[in-house]
Parts: C-alpha cells; structure tokens; sequence
C-alpha cells in the first residue's frame, strides 16, 4: 500500500494526465486517419487559433450568445416562477404538470423545424428554441424543489402561528434554492444544446454557421474547431455554475 | 445430446457454404454500386430511379440511400460507405486527401430569383438591400452575387435559408422578400400568390446541379458496371428531351414513387416541361463542356480556391466516352 503511495498525485494531476491522454488518442486517430474527415487535434488547435485571432469565433459568439442569453433570462424569470406557482398550488400543478412532462420527454429536435412555420427564421424562432429545452428542466426543478420542502419546518413555522406569507418567504423559498439553482444550472445546458441544434436546423448563423459552411467546404479541422469551441465554452460555463451553486448553498440543503 | 450437437454443427456448415455459394454468384454476376444522394426522393430524382431500375435489368444493382444533406452523403463517399455520390462538393474534391473525382453531370443548375412585387420589381430595387439563399459558398448564393455583377449592385446583407421549401414558405409568410428557389418551389409560390410575387429575369447559367462523383480506385476497378449505369442515365435523359411526358409512361410501367400525393402528380409533367425547355438534362453527360462551367462557376461561388484549376484534378471523362460510344 505503502509502493502505491509512493508518487502521490494531486487532482490537478488526474485531470491533466486525463486530458493529455485524450488529446493524444485524438492526434493518432487523426494521423492513422480514422477517416479522412477526421482531423489530427493540433490542425484543429491551429485551427481554432487561427479563428480566434481572425475575429470569425468571436463574431459567430456574438450571434450565437444572443438568443441563447434572452431565452435563458425568460426562462429564469417565468419559469422559476411558473415552478414555484405549481408548487404552492394545486390547481396549477394540476393544469401544468402533464404539460411539462411531456415536453421534457418530447424529442425536441424533431419539434424544432415546426416552430419556423409559425415564428419564421429570425430571432424569435431560435429563442423558443432555446426556451424549449430549457424551460421543462427549469419549471420542474423550481416545482420539485418548492414540493420537498422539509415537511417539518412547516409544521413548525404554523406551530409558532406563522402567516402563511411567512410560510413561503421564511421556511420554503430558502429550502427550495438550491434545486432551483440546480435547475438553472441544467436549463443552461439545454440551452446551449437548443442554441447549436436552432442553428443547425433553422437557419445557420453564429457557431452553426461556421459548423455548416466549414463541413460544406470540407475545412474539416476548423468544421471540428468550431464544435470543440462550443463543447468547451458549455463545459466551462456549467462548471463554473456547479462552484458556484457549491459555494453558495451548504451541502444539507443541496441534498448530497 | 451429440446427435443434437452434430445435427447443429452440419446444418451451421451447410449454411455458411450456401450463403458463401450465394455470395460468389452474386460477386460474379452482379456489379453493386451504393450510390449516396443528398436529398428527399421526389420527382426531380425520376431520372434517376427509371435509370436504377433499367441498369438493374442489365445487371447493374445500383442501391440508392437518400441521406440528410449533400455533405453527409459526400461524407460517405469519402469514408468509404457509398461508393458513387450525387451532388456537387468541389471544395470537399479539392481539400480531401483522396482522389474523388465528378464522372457524369446529372443535371445543370435551374434556379429562379423570386420577389415581393410590393417591394421590388426589378435587379436595381435589390440594391442595398436584404436577399436570402440556400448557405454560405452555395450555388445559389453564386448565381445571387453575379446577377449583381451583371446588373451593378451590391446587397445590403445575405442570409442563410437552407431548403428551397423553406425561403418558399418563409416568402409566402412574408419573413423574406427576395430569394433564390428551385423549379418546383418557384411553381409552388407562384401558383399559391401569382399576384404578390414576381420572377427575376436571370442570364444562362450552365454549371452543374447535380453531377456523380466517386473514388479513382472505385471509378477504375469497376468500369463495366458504370459504363452500364452511364449508359441507361444517357438514354433517359434523351428520352426526356425528346419527350417530357416519357417520364410519366416509364413512372408509371415500373411503379416508381408510388406514395406520392395527387396533387404532387399533377406537378411532374410541368416540371419536367420547363427543365427541358432550359436545356436542364444534358444529352452526353455534361461531357467536355461541364467540367470547364462548373470550374469557372464554383470559382466564383467561393467553393473552389486557388488559380490556373485543371479539369483533371476535379473530372475523370473515361467511363463517360465509354458509355456515349455506345449510345447512339
């Protein structure tokens, strides 16, 4: 046990020796080649560089970034709201739950082409389907989260003659924080796969676009740069989102 | 229980010789060509099915899978899963390290630039102004930016559309109001708003739309069978110019596209009618004049780079002089 010991390795490490691993297979795998459409990962690095520094990533974000950032926001506003309106009354859960069931289990990629029959191909279109993903997962966080509240400290809140405003501000909207956070953080991540998915299917512009025209000029490795980029930018973002959602709420009240 | 197991073991030896006897007839007999189309099977791809069932009869098993897109179906063609593309990826031919090469044009480019009336009524309206077409370096987007050429304009921004349903439909619903849309789309806008919408006049582009493209190595180890497909493909096309109606007695003799809706039915004679009428079906395959078009045309467009591009890089001619000997 002791031997085994012997070199010990941090977590840091693990993760580099992880990702060097993984780079590396992808270089081979690029070189062998797997395929001829398949790149070596240093072409798609210097690829990446290269449309880092031409300003063509940076632009295609600024238009990507855009109905993703509204479609969040609206689903943050009403649908956390939407969700703890479910979960304080019965008659709304009633009406919406069967609803938001069936849209997370729909397979949205299939739905997503119909939404340009009725709001066209411009903005609106992209942040409903933003709004599509996102939405069941925040809607459904906010309402179990509001539902699970320790019964407990209700109990306790209307034994001391607690208002029932005081009920929801003072016991249930501070227990059900940090599965509404969780939501958020989730509803992002089905928001980034909406955005890539709209941009695909609807009409191509920001990262879709740059996936799109770099496939139909067969520049492979800036085809695959461009899905790396976005890859990364939501694994960052939803990391950084889980730190946070760490730091602010306590182990007890996040349930784990 | 050895009976049982030696039963089983002569009939698994059985089997595999019977599939393996199979399998050799089939390589002798038969040439397969899995060919990789970028599109939905409609009544633009008539054709291509008469041709597939006529070289079936010869021999030639020619099994056509439609797939998403154009380059997914290239993608194919690269990895090896199809070996005889349609469509026109010169960028991907030029880029890939893999001598892919265009043997047979299909059919030239036949487009149309349709507009509000209420907004514009001619070439000089389109300056400054917003026009949509299929994607970026497309075709579409080609023909859009020399028109503009020819007519001294420039537009204020292109958007992306891909679909010619869809500019269609995002036309009739007013969210574009000037694009670039196929035959069949045009007739369709045409017919449900004749009075809201208007056809740009457009100069004679001959490029290809659709042309076959596959490996060297595929093109060389099988000549027999393409000469054979070529040959049927030739045959159809002059049928058509000869006849447009040809089409229908042929669709209808080999029960090809059977699901298609009544009211599409009613579109393929027309449709058929005006390709012919704009020279759409080559007699010869494109032959010596499609390589040199669509060198000068997808230049422009964007999808090719560079200077001084040789046919030979991009086109191999031999299977089609092949096959046009001996068509009379």
């Amino acid at each position: 046990m002791n031997k085994l010991c012997r070199w010990p390795v941090t977590p840091l490490a693990w993760q580099l020796i992880s990702f060097i691993l993984f780079f590396g297979i992808w270089e081979l795998a690029g070189r062998w080649p797997i395929s001829f459409a398949f790149p070596p990962f240093s072409e798609t690095l210097l690829a990446l560089l290269g449309m880092t520094a031409d300003g063509s990533l940076p632009k295609a974000y600024l238009s990507t970034l855009q109905p993703l950032i509204i479609g969040i926001v609206l689903c943050g506003i009403a649908g956390i709201g939407f969700g703890i309106g479910m979960g304080l009354s019965r008659a709304l859960e009633w009406y919406s739950l069967p609803i938001f069931i069936v849209l997370q289990a729909a397979p949205m990629a299939a739905l997503i082409p119909l939404i340009t029959y009725i709001y066209g191909i411009g903005l609106t279109s992209k942040v409903l389907a933003v709004v599509f993903l996102a939405a069941p997962v925040i809607v459904m966080n906010s309402y179990k989260g509001i539902r699970n509240t320790n019964p407990s400290l209700i109990q306790m809140c209307r034994a001391f003659l607690g208002t029932r405003r005081q009920e929801v501000m003072k016991i249930i909207l501070p227990h059900a924080a940090a599965l509404i956070f969780a939501g958020l953080r989730l509803g992002l991540a089905m928001g980034f796969i909406g955005i890539v998915i709209a941009e695909l299917l609807i009409t191509p512009t920001g990262i879709g676009d740059l996936i799109t025209y770099h496939s139909s000029v067969a520049d492979y490795p800036k085809m695959f740069a461009a899905i790396t980029s976005i890859i990364l930018l939501a694994a960052v973002t939803i990391h950084g989102l889980e730190r946070l959602e760490r730091r602010l709420f306590p182990a007890e009240i996040r349930g784990s | 229980m050895i009976q049982i197991a030696k039963t089983t073991a002569n009939l698994l030896i059985s089997a595999a010789l019977v599939a393996g006897l199979a399998g050799d007839t089939h390589a002798q007999g038969k040439t397969k060509i899995r060919y990789a189309l970028g599109d939905v099977i409609s009544i633009d791809e008539l054709p291509l099915l008469i041709a597939v069932e006529r070289a079936k009869a010869r021999g030639v098993d020619v099994e056509v899978t439609a797939f998403k897109s154009e380059e997914v179906a290239t993608q194919a063609v690269i990895n090896g899963q199809a070996d005889v593309g349609q469509g026109t990826p010169y960028a991907a031919v030029q880029k890939v390290n893999l001598p892919i090469r265009f043997f047979y044009q299909l059919s030239a480019l036949q487009f149309f630039p349709v507009v509000a009336k209420e907004s514009y009524k001619s070439w000089k309206d389109l300056d400054g102004q917003e026009i949509a077409v299929q994607g970026r370096g497309s075709g579409t987007e080609a023909i859009m930016i020399l028109a503009a050429k020819q007519h001294g304009i420039k537009y204020k921004n292109v958007s992306y559309v891909p679909g010619s349903q869809v500019r269609a439909l995002a036309l009739l619903k007013g969210n574009i109001k000037a694009t670039i849309l196929d035959a069949a789309n045009k007739n369709r806008v045409m017919k449900e708003a004749p009075d809201k919408f208007m056809i740009l006049p457009l100069g004679n582009v001959k490029a290809s739309d659709e042309a076959l493209f596959a490996t060297r190595e595929f093109l060389d180890k099988n000549q027999a069978g393409i000469r054979i497909f070529l040959e049927e493909l030739t045959k159809v096309n002059r049928s058509i110019n000869a006849n447009p109606k040809w089409v229908l007695d042929e669709r209808k003799k080999l029960g090809l596209l059977k699901d298609l809706p009544a009211k599409m039915e009613d579109e393929i004679l027309p449709f058929f009618e005006e390709a012919v009428q704009n020279g759409v079906f080559p007699n010869d395959g494109g032959a010596e004049s499609a390589p040199k078009n669509d060198l000068e045309f997808y230049a422009l467009s964007g999808a090719l780079k560079g200077e001084n591009l040789k046919v030979e890089d991009f086109w191999h001619l031999a299977p089609l002089k092949a096959a046009l000997a001996n068509v009379k």
